[in-house]
């Protein structure tokens, strides 16, 4: 029981849903569309679960004073004012002049920027140590890359003798190559994720469902 | 020492010094600026041409779905978007499916809309933020005043003036789709462009473009803009005598600064490569690594 | 401009420096901003999403008397069972419910966008291509008879490559190789694109440091680069102070090693 109502459950939901794409019938897409509700507040809900996950992992490591707990701490601080401070406010939460906005301006979107950010110097630096034209599969990536990268910033098309073809050049490695490449990627993934929709929803798949 | 031993000690630099050459191939440039013109992309070009097709008084879905880490490549098309539309008295509803978007997008909406003074549920609105990715996507293509009861400031969605004949995504003429990454551009062609038949049109971020190319071509997208390159092509088209006062056309001011990091990125892998085929004979005849 | 939006700014830029002293290496300050981005940004998430989701797709309604709203309801609590190690399997049916959505509006999507309209686009019309472009029509970007058939030569031969159910024979490695450079040629081109947008976040970074995205009055009122150039001092001197006291702490060079 404990594994064949959710399996049935699963047949049924994910048939349910492929049929939304074929039957427009408005007395069967109330029921899709209440299901779709429910999935999305489910959604919510699964990253709620993490959150309480996120609190059992780390308010022992603070009670007990292990390694980097100060560190811990923070987080856990900056977790709760951020919520306090968020219901407090409401609906109004996101307009200037209140505390969230503010947290959000002046912590949240610097620290989020500037995370990625990091990532142009660890670029340039794998440019430096770790890009090697070792075969001539290799090359031929690189000489894409450096032309692409000529080609996309106003200096390429000022370039003289070649400034006029290469946005030209670079624009057809753009809608052929590239195309056929991501084509058949997209057509291996689409098939590859309607097999597994399929296992899935027929039950063959069941690592979701856990043990036992 | 020989230039052997000197291209050894090159390639063991310290990274540190590499970090502090990108540090110096942003900040010259932005402190120096030399600019360069640049011409529209036909895509960028299409998705200007898609907004102009429009008549006045049309309403148009916006997908706001990016945050401050995507700020640079997709905020700057975001506003001559938004400018655009205001401009050509064309009606916004805006829904956003990342959570970390409403802070960012809401105020920039609020902005641009009061300085046409728009009226907020007749001439535009934000309806909410919906988590669930791909279900959300689903929803607003099925029934956006069941996704969305009610918008952030209380008030039930289908009331809404602006609202008004709009219950599913196919509804509205266009759907623009500004994407950072998932949930976005992909799925909305994937989920609903297709089933719906919408006219749809993307600006994202430069690490997604090469994907998204593919729907362009297939006539999936009519219109696509890629990283900030196209932001500033398309603040190009936007204001082609240049920005009146107060408004700052970020992408223009920041694309000839791409100029130096490409160069320099080129340099590295050029000195790079070069060095380690200087260096690689004899560490294959010493029983190394090629 | 408030004082409180000024030091807004200014902590803004502190904290950007905090970040970037990572480039330096893995420090104290590094991770105190990093801890700090973990709570703010869970935080954030989880009232989003309440007052996203939670509230007007399910609290709300079951206020004003839907009671269908129990079901999800339902559905959720039972989800939280799953921290329970006795009641767990509970969390089982939601789960089932929420894969199984997923399931199958991406096994539609996917074969619609991704597979029926990708493949019926890569049959070029090979005679309206001559019509329009010939052989080849530099100013179309190269489009002609040579890209529509490169295309799908380029597509069939990607896919080959990707082909794993047969051992490849002799003719289909030569395809094979060829799929494997047109490969290559859009790696290439998405490293191109890659870089840009990498440095396009390190320009908008730098641009707040230096005040040059705010109008100027703003920025006349925050002093951006003073305090970039504060933040930095204070940082330094944070890792200065943190590498001494790593000096100090580090055993001498000739002590023996511990048995």
């Amino acid at each position: 029981m404990k594994r064949t109502v959710p399996l049935v459950l699963t047949f049924f939901v994910g048939m349910f849903m492929i049929g939304e794409f074929f039957i427009p019938h408005y007395q069967y897409r109330l029921i899709t569309a209440d299901f779709l509700e429910w999935g999305v507040v489910l959604a919510a809900a699964a990253f709620v679960l993490g959150l309480f996950n996120l609190l059992q992992v780390n308010l022992p490591k603070v009670i007990r004073r292990d390694p980097d707990w100060g560190y811990k701490l923070l987080m856990l601080v900056a977790l709760v004012v951020t919520l306090v401070v968020g219901f407090a406010e409401g609906s109004a939460r996101q307009e200037p002049g209140h505390v969230y906005k503010w947290i959000y301006d002046a912590m949240f979107v610097p620290l989020n920027a500037t995370m990625f950010a990091l990532l142009a110097f660890y670029i340039a630096s794998a440019a430096f140590r770790a890009f090697r034209a070792r075969n001539i599969d290799a090359a031929i990536l690189l000489v894409a890359a450096v032309i692409v990268m000529l080609a996309r910033v106003p200096v390429g098309e000022s370039l003289p003798i070649v400034g006029d073809k290469l946005p030209q050049f670079m624009n057809w490695l753009m809608d052929v190559p590239n195309i056929a490449a991501r084509r058949a990627i997209f057509i291996g993934a689409a098939l590859g994720a309607v097999a597994t929709g399929l296992r899935v929803i027929l039950g063959i798949e069941r690592s979701h469902l856990g043990g036992e | 020492m020989t230039l052997f031993q000197f291209l050894e000690r090159f390639q063991a630099m310290d990274r540190r010094w590499v970090f502090l050459g990108m540090a110096i191939a942003i900040i010259v440039p932005m402190l120096v600026p030399i600019n360069f013109e640049f011409s529209v992309d036909e895509r960028v070009q299409a998705m200007y041409d898609e907004v102009e097709s429009l008549p006045a008084g049309s309403t148009v879905l916006v997908s706001a779905d990016f945050d401050p880490a995507s700020r640079p490549e997709l905020e700057p098309f975001f506003r001559a978007n938004l400018e655009h539309m205001f401009r050509r008295d064309i009606r916004v509803v805006m829904v956003t499916l990342w959570e970390f978007a409403p802070p960012l997008v809401v105020p920039i909406l609020d902005e641009m809309a009061a300085r046409h003074g728009k009226e907020y549920g007749t001439d535009y609105a934000y309806i909410g933020f919906k988590p669930g990715k791909e279900l959300a996507i689903k929803a607003i293509g099925e029934n956006i005043y069941k996704t969305f009861p009610e918008d952030p400031r209380g008030n039930k969605v289908a009331s809404l003036p602006i609202m008004q004949g709009f219950k599913q995504a196919k509804d509205f003429p266009l759907l623009v789709s500004v994407s950072a990454g998932f949930p976005g551009t992909r799925e909305y062609v994937l989920q609903i462009q297709g089933q719906y038949n919408l006219n749809m049109i993307s600006a994202c971020t430069a690490v997604s473009a090469p994907d998204f190319i593919p729907f362009y071509k297939a006539g999936q997208l009519k219109g696509l803009s890629g990283g900030m390159p196209g932001s500033a092509q398309y603040e190009k088209l936007v204001y082609p005598d240049g920005p009146p006062p107060g408004v700052r056309l970020l992408a223009t001011q920041s694309v000839n600064v791409l100029n130096l990091g490409h160069l320099y990125i080129i340099l590295l892998i050029v000195l790079g490569n070069v060095s380690w085929m200087l260096t690689r004979p004899r560490d294959v005849a010493a029983g190394g690594k090629a | 401009m408030a004082t409180i939006d000024i030091a807004g700014a200014w902590v803004s830029i502190f904290l950007t420096m905090c970040i970037f002293s990572y480039l330096y290496d893995d420090n104290p300050i590094y991770k105190m901003a990093e801890h700090l981005f973990l709570g703010v940004s869970i935080g954030i998430s989880t009232v989003e999403i309440y007052f996203g989701a939670f509230k007007p797709n399910m609290l709300d309604k079951l206020y004003n008397g839907q009671l269908l709203s129990i079901v999800p309801l339902v559905l959720v609590l039972m989800l939280f069972l799953k921290v329970n190690r006795k009641y767990s399997w509970v969390a089982r049916i939601p789960i089932a419910f929420i894969v199984a959505a997923y399931a199958g509006v991406k096994l539609t999507g996917q074969a619609q966008s991704n597979l029926m309209t990708q493949v019926s686009q890569s049959m070029p019309d090979l005679g309206q291509l001559w019509a329009d472009h010939g052989m080849w029509d530099w100013s179309a970007d190269g489009a002609g008879v040579f890209s529509g058939l490169f295309l799908v030569v380029g597509l069939v031969a990607a896919l080959l490559h990707f082909y794993f159910s047969a051992p490849h024979n002799r003719p289909m490695r030569m395809v094979s190789r060829f799929g494997v450079m047109v490969l290559m040629l859009s790696f290439g081109a998405s490293f191109g694109y890659t870089v840009m947008g990498r440095i396009s976040l390190a320009i908008g970074r730098v641009q707040e440091m230096l005040g040059l995205d705010r109008p100027a009055a703003e920025a006349a009122a925050i002093h951006p680069q003073v305090a970039s150039v504060v933040s930095a001092g204070v940082v330094i001197a944070v890792l200065v102070a943190w590498r001494m006291q790593q000096a100090r702490s580090a055993p001498p060079a000739d002590a023996e090693p511990a048995p």
